[in-house]
């Protein structure tokens, strides 16, 4: 290789280690730095400064309650490492490490099997947010409330509660779930906040759905997701279709959402 | 200079050892020594806490399973949780966005020779945070951006190039000369 094609090479360093390389051409600068001892030394040094820079941010106190819920995380598995490591050749993989502080590079020679364990296991454990994530982008735009708009999320809240046509609807359990139970404070210039409690946890590949009654067809206000302890607050807009909605319903649905309700219904209740 | 630090890294890797080993109480002594930081990156990404809470509980489930890979003292206990938060917090973001995948940060292994650490690295477990903050501070605007955007959204330089609406040559450039800055400030107060 000659000094200017290596020259470029040894740049892509430090996009290397702050994960800026898109895939090929990380595979590639990967590709090369095996075999180079000054590339090394330069991820090493670069991947040292990129170390660093989250000890320059803003250090924020987690909830107290974090840290009983990831005690009781790590009590609830078994701590066993998983399959032992399979040898993978590194072009077979999709994704390869990106960022390399040099220090932490060190702890992890166990081999390339060693991801693929995690890869599985991180997918196991994230599976719910990972469906939340492609119910997303499957969903056309019709599903697509603002449900999740995250920097909106209290702002939409209090402009609801404080609207002057907001009206208060009680949500039933049904008999799916009759000691489930919902509010939602609709405004139709504003939004709607949702709130439920003791919802049943749903199989893989189902979701929960909330609707707009209205006089026509039920209209889609987004997907709700609660917690494993069956609560869950949302904040939507209200589609035109639905401003003159009289009462709201929540049913069980498809991953993804569908657009028109199929499934039983678990909370059901009319503003008064 | 130095004080604390490598005090720090000794019980680190105690406790890493310890959770190699079944011990839960490891776990508990590294999440009070560096769950605020976890979170803190996490939270700098996600910019949403309780995504930033889940990213936490994700990394700290990943250590504990992981510590029994752990080989004897070497390199940052703290840098392996800051490259798993990262990770998660990047793959968290990118479910948000539907765009093609850059390469991924993930805490996976890699074929890289054992190497040993410099000393830059060092600086950080003495909570010189300042100093840092001071170190980024004099990059210029865009080397700044174009780093931040790189390392906390998990753009790549093409698309941050997008992002800024400049060549990608000249994106590329910053960044390769404000981490050499970085370099250069950092190593000039760990001296």
């Amino acid at each position: 290789m000659n000094t200017m094609d290596h020259d470029a090479l040894r740049e892509a360093a430090g996009l290397y280690v702050l994960g800026a390389l898109p895939a090929d051409e990380g595979r590639q600068f990967e590709a090369h730095v095996s075999d180079c001892a000054e590339c090394q030394r330069e991820v090493r040094s670069l991947g040292a400064v990129v170390n660093l820079l989250p000890f320059g941010l803003p250090q924020i106190e987690p909830p107290l309650a974090l840290r009983g819920r990831v005690l009781a995380a790590t009590r609830a598995d078994t701590g066993v490492s998983g399959a032992p490591p399979t040898l993978i050749r590194r072009r077979d993989f999709s994704r390869t490490v990106a960022w390399l502080g040099a220090a932490a590079l060190l702890v992890f020679a166990a081999g390339l099997g060693a991801y693929t364990v995690s890869l599985r296991q991180r997918l196991a454990t994230v599976e719910g947010q990972l469906r939340e994530a492609v119910d997303r982008l499957n969903r056309g735009e019709l599903l697509l409330a603002s449900a999740e708009r995250e920097a909106d999320r209290a702002q939409v809240r209090l402009a609801v509660l404080m609207a002057p046509d907001m009206k208060q609807v009680t949500l039933a359990g049904q008999p799916p779930a009759p000691r489930a139970a919902g509010r939602a404070f609709f405004s139709a210039s504003t939004g709607l906040v949702f709130a439920a409690a003791n919802l049943p946890t749903l199989p893989p590949g189902r979701t929960y759905q909330l609707w707009f009654l209205t006089r026509s067809a039920p209209v889609s206000a987004g997907l709700i997701n609660p917690d494993p302890g069956g609560r869950v607050t949302a904040a939507f807009d209200v589609p035109p279709a639905a401003t003159g909605a009289a009462g709201l319903a929540v049913s069980i649905e498809p991953d993804g959402g569908v657009p028109a309700p199929t499934g039983a219904i678990y909370l059901a209740g009319t503003s008064r | 200079m130095l004080a604390g630090q490598s005090g720090s890294e000794t019980a680190d890797h105690s406790a890493l050892e310890r959770m190699s080993r079944g011990d839960h109480e490891a776990v508990a002594e590294l999440y009070d020594r560096h769950g605020r930081i976890v979170y803190s990156l996490a939270l700098r990404i996600v910019q949403d806490t309780a995504d930033a809470e889940d990213v936490v509980q994700e990394v700290f489930s990943q250590a504990w399973r992981h510590a029994s890979r752990y080989q004897a003292p070497r390199g940052s206990v703290v840098a392996w949780l800051m490259i798993m938060t990262r990770s998660r917090a990047i793959d968290r973001i990118r479910g948000r966005r539907s765009r093609p995948e850059p390469m991924d940060a993930d805490a996976g292994p890699s074929d890289m020779p054992d190497t040993a650490a410099p000393v830059d690295e060092q600086l950080a477990l003495t909570g010189q945070a300042t100093q840092l903050r001071a170190a980024v501070e004099e990059l210029s605007l865009l080397q700044r951006v174009a780093i931040e955007l790189a390392f906390y959204e998990g753009l790549t330089h093409i698309e941050i190039a997008e992002r800024l609406e400049l060549p990608l040559g000249t994106v590329k450039t910053r960044i390769r000369q404000g981490l050499l800055k970085l370099k250069d400030r950092l190593a000039g107060a760990a001296r």
